[in-house]
């Protein structure tokens, strides 16, 4: 495998990690295909990746359950879910060629493009009954919400279709190597009916280990570099601090905007390499 | 008399609450200290090498071998004085990867012992033994 230099690796992962926090993807959607793009072999791609969203995802949930948003109980319930999934889909790839490696995460990019796109201004609503294998399992909660300057109570709902769902989105996280966040916060907002501050910051959570799951399989393979996890790691984390402080800074708008144009080239691209077999 | 009944349950309550919160913080450190130590240990590796070398390019590969006996192989490289740049280096990939996993055992441990909740014992425990499982992997 052809090895990109340092100096090459450290921005192209600082960037990643800048985007990838500032529009809320997650590292992995844009550090994968620019991986490739330098030469990296598609499975090293996803299993530094991975590696990293161990990285990213446990420096974000550090502060986000300090502060008492994120819900332990949704997260560690879901997690029996994703983690499964996690090792399936890592056992996936290694049993791939890189051709369909190329055109599922094409197709996940484009997925999430237009996610994305539609993505609306929904409000959210607390007054769903909760069913009693939601009740039974405690997910339910309270968090300081800072915008309104009071306590949100909230009860979650539908565990027994947001558990097997999670399943699927461990999945994808441990074939392509992404965090797969987006999915994530789609259960927990529409199945589940979680308040969105506390479905993204859960979501948070589960990624981290879920990403572990997903690197044990890829360590195991010898397709773990530290030539390239070291550059990688570094990268990433300092450019999700980066782009987690810009945030506010930037209009939505605009950030919006700009990724959903980078997300259509590297989508195109991605499917292109994958039927002309590069 | 229903006023003292109902004054301790809550008392009960809000203590169980508190626990909880308690348990936020635990969590939220060990994740923000493990996230820390392995990019303080990166960098030092990274630095020695450079300081070593004037580079910092790295072209030893991990045969594929799982997490522990990639722990052991390490310590024994340490215990016999052989610390080196790649050492810093995958020890920061090593304590990365525990991170989760020493999340997840802590989990475990304050369900147990602390909130004394059956239900999330046995399903951190689930979590920790799959994590356990997929990391003797090989």
């Amino acid at each position: 495998m052809a090895m990109p230099p340092f100096h090459l690796l450290l921005p192209v992962a600082l960037l990643a990690g800048f985007v990838g926090a500032m529009s809320g993807m997650g590292g992995g959607i844009i550090l994968i295909p620019a991986l490739t793009l330098l030469g990296v072999d598609i499975k090293h791609a996803i299993a530094i990746s991975i590696l990293s969203v161990i990285a990213t995802s446990s420096g974000s949930a550090s502060a986000y359950v300090r502060d008492h948003i994120t819900n332990l109980k949704v997260g560690m319930f879901l997690e029996m879910f994703t983690i499964v999934g996690a090792l399936a889909g890592a056992a996936i790839t290694l049993a791939s060629s890189p051709r369909p490696l190329y055109i599922t995460f094409g197709a996940v990019l484009l997925g999430s493009w237009l996610a994305l796109l539609l993505a609306g201004h929904k409000s959210w609503e607390s007054a769903a009954p909760q069913d009693g294998i939601t009740r039974w399992l405690e997910l339910e909660g309270s968090y300081p919400d800072q915008a309104l300057g009071q306590t949100v109570h909230y009860k979650a709902r539908r565990a027994y279709l947001g558990a097997p769902l999670m399943f699927g989105a461990g999945i994808i996280a441990g074939l392509l190597g992404i965090g797969a966040g987006a999915v994530k916060v789609l259960i927990h907002d529409l199945v589940m009916g979680l308040p969105p501050k506390v479905s993204t910051t859960t979501s948070n959570l589960i990624i981290g280990v879920t990403a572990l799951a997903g690197t044990s399989v890829y360590l195991a393979a010898g397709l773990i570099h530290p030539g390239l996890a070291a550059p990688v790691i570094l990268g990433v984390v300092l450019g999700a601090f980066l782009g987690t402080r810009l945030l506010v800074r930037l209009s939505n708008q605009a950030v919006r905007r700009f990724f959903l144009l980078i997300l259509a080239i590297l989508a195109i691209e991605m499917i292109v390499r994958g039927i002309r077999g590069a | 008399m229903m006023a003292d009944t109902l004054s301790s349950s809550t008392a009960v309550e809000s203590a169980q609450e508190w626990r909880q919160l308690k348990m936020d913080v635990l969590v939220g450190y060990i994740l923000l200290v493990g996230v820390l130590l392995s990019m303080a240990l990166i960098i030092a590796g990274l630095l020695w090498k450079y300081i070593q070398t004037g580079g910092v390019r790295l072209e030893y590969e991990l045969a594929g071998m799982n997490l522990f006996q990639f722990v052991v192989s390490e310590i024994h490289l340490a215990a016999l004085g052989q610390i080196r740049p790649r050492l810093l280096i995958n020890m920061g990939i090593v304590v990365l990867m525990l991170t989760p996993f020493f999340r997840v055992l802590a989990s475990v441990v304050y369900f147990l012992v602390v909130l004394k909740n059956w239900k999330y014992t046995v399903f951190t425990l689930f979590v920790l033994l799959v994590l356990t499982g997929s990391l003797f992997l090989r």
